[in-house]
C-alpha cells in the first residue's frame, strides 16, 4: 500500500511538472503548433461577428419553429445576425443545458420555454422584466391565459406567439348513428358538463358495445386540472384540490363501466382508434368516439393518424369545446436578464409574440421556403411554416379566421372552421394554475392512478404512495393528509 | 534549463502517465465532486449560491421508504437476472467446450447469443412496450388462443413488469457472459481433463474438481462487474414504462431515483449526488465482501 501511494504521488508530481514547465528544447515547436491551429478551429464560431459587424443575437430553442421567425426577424433587421441553437427536449437535454449555462458567458440572449417548464423560469430570477409590452399585449388582445402563464408576482417575463386551448374532437358518423345528430352545437349541448358527458358515454355504449366514448380517461386529466380552484402549490404546501379527487373517481368509473378503450395515451392502440383500426384482443373491431386534444393536436396528432393503409377517417370529424375548458402545451419566449444585448433580445421577443404582421404571416402560411430563402439563402428546405397554427392574439385570430373557410383543415373537419372554434375556447382558459412543479407532481400521480384503475392497489394506498413520491421529489414541500385513508 | 530532468529508466512513467491523468480528471475528480455535492443543497437553478447542509440530504433519503424501495428493487432485479445468467452461461460453456460432445458451429451459436447485446436498450424497451401493450400482439395471441378470457394490462402488474426487466437484462447479457466463461474454460489446460479421464473421473467430478476451481477468478470477475453494472441498472427499466419505475415504483432502480431527483423541476444536484454516494458505498462494501469471502483459503 505504501509503495502504491508513493508511486501515485510521484505520478501526480510528474504530471504536474510536465504540464507546468514541459521538457526543455525539443517540445517548443510542438507547443507552438496548437496555438497556430487554434484560430482555424474556431473559425465557424467566429464567423458570425466577423460578418461586417452585425450584432449577434443568440436564440435557444427545442424545436425548429422559432428559427422561421428568426429568419423573418433578420429580414426586418439587416444589421442583426440571429444565431439559432436547437437542443431537443426529449429527455430534458434542453432544460439541463439551459440551466447549466446560467452564470456563464454562454447564456443565450433569448430562450424558448415549453409549457412544462416555462413556469419554473418565470418564477426564478433569470428572465428580464417584460412588463413594458403589456399595453401592446392588451392592444393585440393576447389571450389572458397566455400572459398569465408568463407572469409571476406581477412581473411578466415571457410571451407566446401561440395559444393552445384544448378541444373535443368527435366522429361525426358515430354521433349520427348513436346520438341522432352530428351538428357541433347539438353535440356540444350533450357533453356540456361532466354529468352530461357520462350520460352520452352511456348512450354510445348502449348504441354499440364495441364503441368507446374515449380512448382513455387519462385524456381528461388536463381538462379536470384546468378547472381546479387552486394550483398544486400554495405557500410551500401541496394542495389537493377537490377536482383532483373528483377526477380520480371519474377515471375509476370510466374504467369500471367500460366507457374507455383502455389504450394508453400515445400508445399504438390509442392512435389506432383515430383511423378505425383498433382491434380488441379477441379480434373484434372497436371504435373510439372522441379525443381530447389542443390546437397543435389537430395538425400534429389527429390528422397524421387518421389514415392507415386501408382506412381514412378524414372528413368524419368535428370539433367542439367539450365539457371542460383547458389548455395543453405551448411555447413561450423570454429574454435573459444578463444578456449583453438585452434591448435587442426584448425586440426579438416582441417580434415573435406581439407583432401583428409576424403573427399573421405565421398563421397564414406566408413564411414559405422562397420567402425565407430570399432573406437567408442557407435556409433549410423544410423550414416553411404551413398555415394553421393558432396564434395568441385575438385581434389577429379574428382578422384571419375567414381565410380558413374552405381550407384543407376545413374539409378535414367536415366543413368546420377550426380557427373559429378555437377562438371560442381560448378566452375561457385559466392560466393561473400552472406552477413550476406541475410536471413531476402530475406524473407521480399518473403512475399511481393507473395502478388504482387496474385494481392493483386500493384508493388509500394510491394517495399515500403518491404523496410519498412527491415528498421525495420536493423535500421542502409541506405535504397534507391524503384525501382518503 | 530545467532542474527536473527525466532519467532514462523513468521513461516508463511517462508512458503510463496519460491513463493516470485521464483517470484523475475523469474518474477521481467526479467521484470527489459527487461526495462534495452530496453535502450541499445545490440545484441547477442556484449553483452559485448553494449552501453546505451537512448530512441533511442523507437523512431525507432515509426519511421515507422511497430510497430503500429503489435499493430493494435494484437488488431484486439484479439477483434474479444474474443467477440464471451465470447458470445458463456456465452450462452452455461446458457444452461448448466439452471435448466429448464436440458441438459444431460453436462460434455461430456464441455470436447468436451475443447478438441481443448489440441492440440499443431504447429499441429493446420500445419493442417490449409495444408487444405487451393493451392492444399489443401478446394480448391478441393470449386471448385468441384461449389462455386469457380478456386482455390485461401487463405493464400495470408489478410482477410482470419486473419479470420483463429481468428477462430483458438476462437476454441481452447472457451471451456476453458465455463468451467470458468460455474464454476462461478454454484457458484450462486440456491435459488436466485428459489425466482425469485416464483416472476414470466422471463428467461432474471433472467439473467440480477441475473446471470450477480454475474458473473461480473469472467467476469472481463476472460476479463483481455484473454487480457494479446491476446496481447502476437504468436504461431498460427507465424506458420500459414512464421513466419513473411504474407500475407503483416496482422497477424504480437506484439510478432512476437519482435521475428523478436530478431532473426534477429545479434539478436537485445535491440530493441526486446523495443517492449516488449511497449506492457507491453499498456497491463498494458488497464488492469487497465478495473478494473477502471468495479469496484463496490455502493457509
Amino acid at each position: 500500500m505504501k509503495r502504491l501511494n508513493l508511486v501515485l504521488s510521484l505520478l501526480v508530481a510528474l504530471s504536474m511538472a510536465l504540464a507546468s514547465c514541459g521538457a526543455p528544447s525539443t517540445e517548443a515547436p510542438a507547443a507552438e503548433a496548437p496555438a497556430a491551429e487554434a484560430p482555424a478551429a474556431e473559425a465557424p464560431a467566429a464567423e458570425a461577428p466577423a460578418e461586417s459587424g452585425k450584432t449577434v443575437l443568440n436564440v435557444w430553442s427545442f424545436t425548429n419553429e422559432i428559427r422561421t421567425m428568426a429568419i423573418a426577424f433578420e429580414g426586418k433587421h439587416p444589421d442583426v445576425d440571429v444565431v439559432y441553437t436547437m437542443i431537443p427536449m426529449t429527455n430534458g437535454e434542453y432544460q439541463t443545458k439551459l440551466k447549466a449555462s446560467l452564470g456563464t458567458k454562454d447564456i443565450p440572449d433569448v430562450v424558448a420555454l415549453e409549457a412544462a417548464f416555462v413556469k419554473e423560469w418565470v418564477e426564478a430570477d433569470f428572465l428580464a422584466d417584460l412588463n413594458e409590452f403589456l399595453p401592446l399585449a392588451e392592444e393585440l388582445k393576447t389571450y389572458p391565459a397566455v400572459v398569465q402563464v408568463g407572469t409571476y408576482e406581477g412581473v411578466t417575463k415571457a410571451y407566446s406567439y401561440q395559444a393552445t386551448p384544448g378541444a373535443f374532437f368527435y366522429r361525426r358518423s358515430i354521433a349520427k348513428e348513436c346520438l341522432g345528430t352530428d351538428d357541433p352545437e347539438e353535440v356540444q349541448a350533450m357533453v356540456s358538463d361532466i354529468d352530461k358527458f357520462v350520460e352520452t358515454a352511456d348512450k354510445i355504449q348502449k348504441c354499440n358495445k364495441d364503441y368507446f366514448m374515449v380512448g382513455t380517461s387519462a385524456e381528461l386529466f388536463n381538462p379536470f386540472l384546468a378547472n381546479r380552484k387552486q394550483p398544486w402549490i400554495v405557500d410551500g404546501e401541496l394542495v389537493i384540490d377537490p377536482k383532483v379527487v373528483e377526477y380520480i373517481h371519474f377515471a375509476k368509473m370510466m374504467r369500471e363501466k367500460g366507457y374507455e378503450s383502455q389504450a394508453q395515451q400515445w400508445s399504438e392502440g390509442w392512435f389506432a382508434g383515430m383511423n378505425d383500426t383498433l382491434t380488441g384482443a379477441d379480434g373484434t373491431p372497436k371504435k373510439v368516439f372522441c379525443y381530447f386534444l389542443p390546437t397543435w393536436g389537430l395538425p400534429y396528432v389527429l390528422i397524421p393518424n387518421s389514415k392507415s393503409d386501408t382506412t381514412d377517417t378524414g372528413g368524419d370529424w368535428a370539433m367542439i369545446n367539450g365539457p371542460l375548458a383547458y389548455q395543453w402545451g405551448g411555447t413561450w419566449v423570454g429574454a435573459m436578464k444578463d444578456s449583453p444585448n438585452l434591448e435587442l433580445a426584448k425586440e426579438f421577443v416582441k417580434f415573435v409574440a406581439l407583432d401583428e404582421e409576424n403573427l399573421t404571416n405565421w398563421a397564414t402560411g406566408v413564411y414559405t421556403n422562397e420567402y425565407l430563402k430570399a432573406i437567408d439563402p442557407e435556409t433549410p428546405d423544410d423550414q416553411a411554416q404551413a398555415p394553421g397554427d393558432f396564434v395568441s392574439s385575438q385581434v389577429v385570430v379574428e382578422k384571419i379566421t375567414p381565410q380558413f373557410d374552405g381550407s384543407d383543415l376545413y374539409k378535414w373537419l367536415g366543413g368546420q372552421n377550426n380557427y373559429e372554434a378555437f377562438n371560442k375556447a381560448a378566452p375561457k382558459v385559466n392560466g393561473a394554475l400552472l406552477t413550476g412543479s406541475d410536471d413531476a407532481i402530475q406524473r407521480a400521480l399518473e403512475s399511481q392512478r393507473d395502478q388504482y384503475l387496474n385494481g392493483e392497489i386500493d384508493e388509500a394506498t394510491m394517495w399515500a404512495q403518491w404523496l410519498d413520491l412527491v415528498r421525495n421529489e420536493f423535500p421542502d414541500l409541506v405535504i397534507p393528509e391524503p384525501p382518503v385513508k | 534549463m530545467s532542474a527536473f530532468r527525466l532519467k532514462k529508466e523513468h521513461y516508463g512513467y511517462l508512458f503510463i502517465a496519460p491513463f493516470f491523468i485521464a483517470f484523475l480528471i475523469f474518474g477521481l475528480y467526479p467521484l470527489y465532486n459527487t461526495f462534495a455535492l452530496s453535502f450541499t443543497d445545490m440545484t441547477m437553478m442556484n449553483s452559485s449560491s448553494a449552501k453546505f447542509i451537512g448530512l441533511k440530504n442523507f437523512t431525507r433519503l432515509f426519511a421515507d421508504d422511497v430510497f430503500m424501495k429503489a435499493v430493494r428493487n435494484t437488488w431484486l432485479l439484479w439477483t434474479l437476472n444474474f443467477i440464471p445468467q451465470i447458470g445458463v452461461a456456465v452450462l452452455l460453456s461446458v457444452w461448448f467446450t466439452n471435448i466429448r460432445l464436440k458441438i459444431k458451429g460453436v462460434g455461430i451459436w456464441r455470436a447468436l447469443f451475443f447478438l441481443p447485446n448489440l441492440l440499443m436498450p431504447a429499441v429493446v424497451a420500445s419493442l417490449f412496450y409495444a408487444l405487451f401493450s393493451f392492444y399489443g400482439p401478446v394480448n391478441q395471441f393470449m386471448v385468441r388462443a384461449g389462455f386469457l378470457p380478456q386482455a390485461i394490462h401487463y405493464l400495470q402488474d408489478a410482477a410482470i413488469a419486473r419479470g420483463l426487466v429481468i428477462f430483458i437484462q438476462w437476454w441481452t447479457w447472457f451471451g456476453q457472459t458465455v463468451i467470458i466463461v468460455m474464454a476462461g474454460m478454454t484457458a484450462i489446460p486440456v491435459t488436466l481433463y485428459e489425466a482425469a479421464m485416464v483416472d476414470g473421473a466422471t463428467a461432474s467430478q471433472m467439473f467440480n474438481r477441475i473446471t470450477l476451481p480454475l474458473l473461480k477468478p473469472i467467476l469472481i470477475y463476472i460476479f463483481v462487474t455484473s454487480l457494479v453494472g446491476g446496481m447502476q441498472m437504468f436504461d431498460i427499466p427507465f424506458l420500459l414504462t414512464d421513466g419513473r419505475g411504474s407500475p407503483s415504483s416496482s422497477i424504480m432502480t437506484n439510478n432512476i431515483l437519482m435521475y428523478m431527483k436530478f431532473a426534477s423541476a429545479k434539478g436537485h444536484i445535491g440530493a441526486a449526488s446523495s443517492v449516488g454516494v449511497a449506492v457507491f458505498i453499498m456497491t463498494c462494501v458488497c464488492a469487497l465482501a465478495i473478494f473477502y469471502f471468495m479469496r484463496e483459503r490455502d493457509k
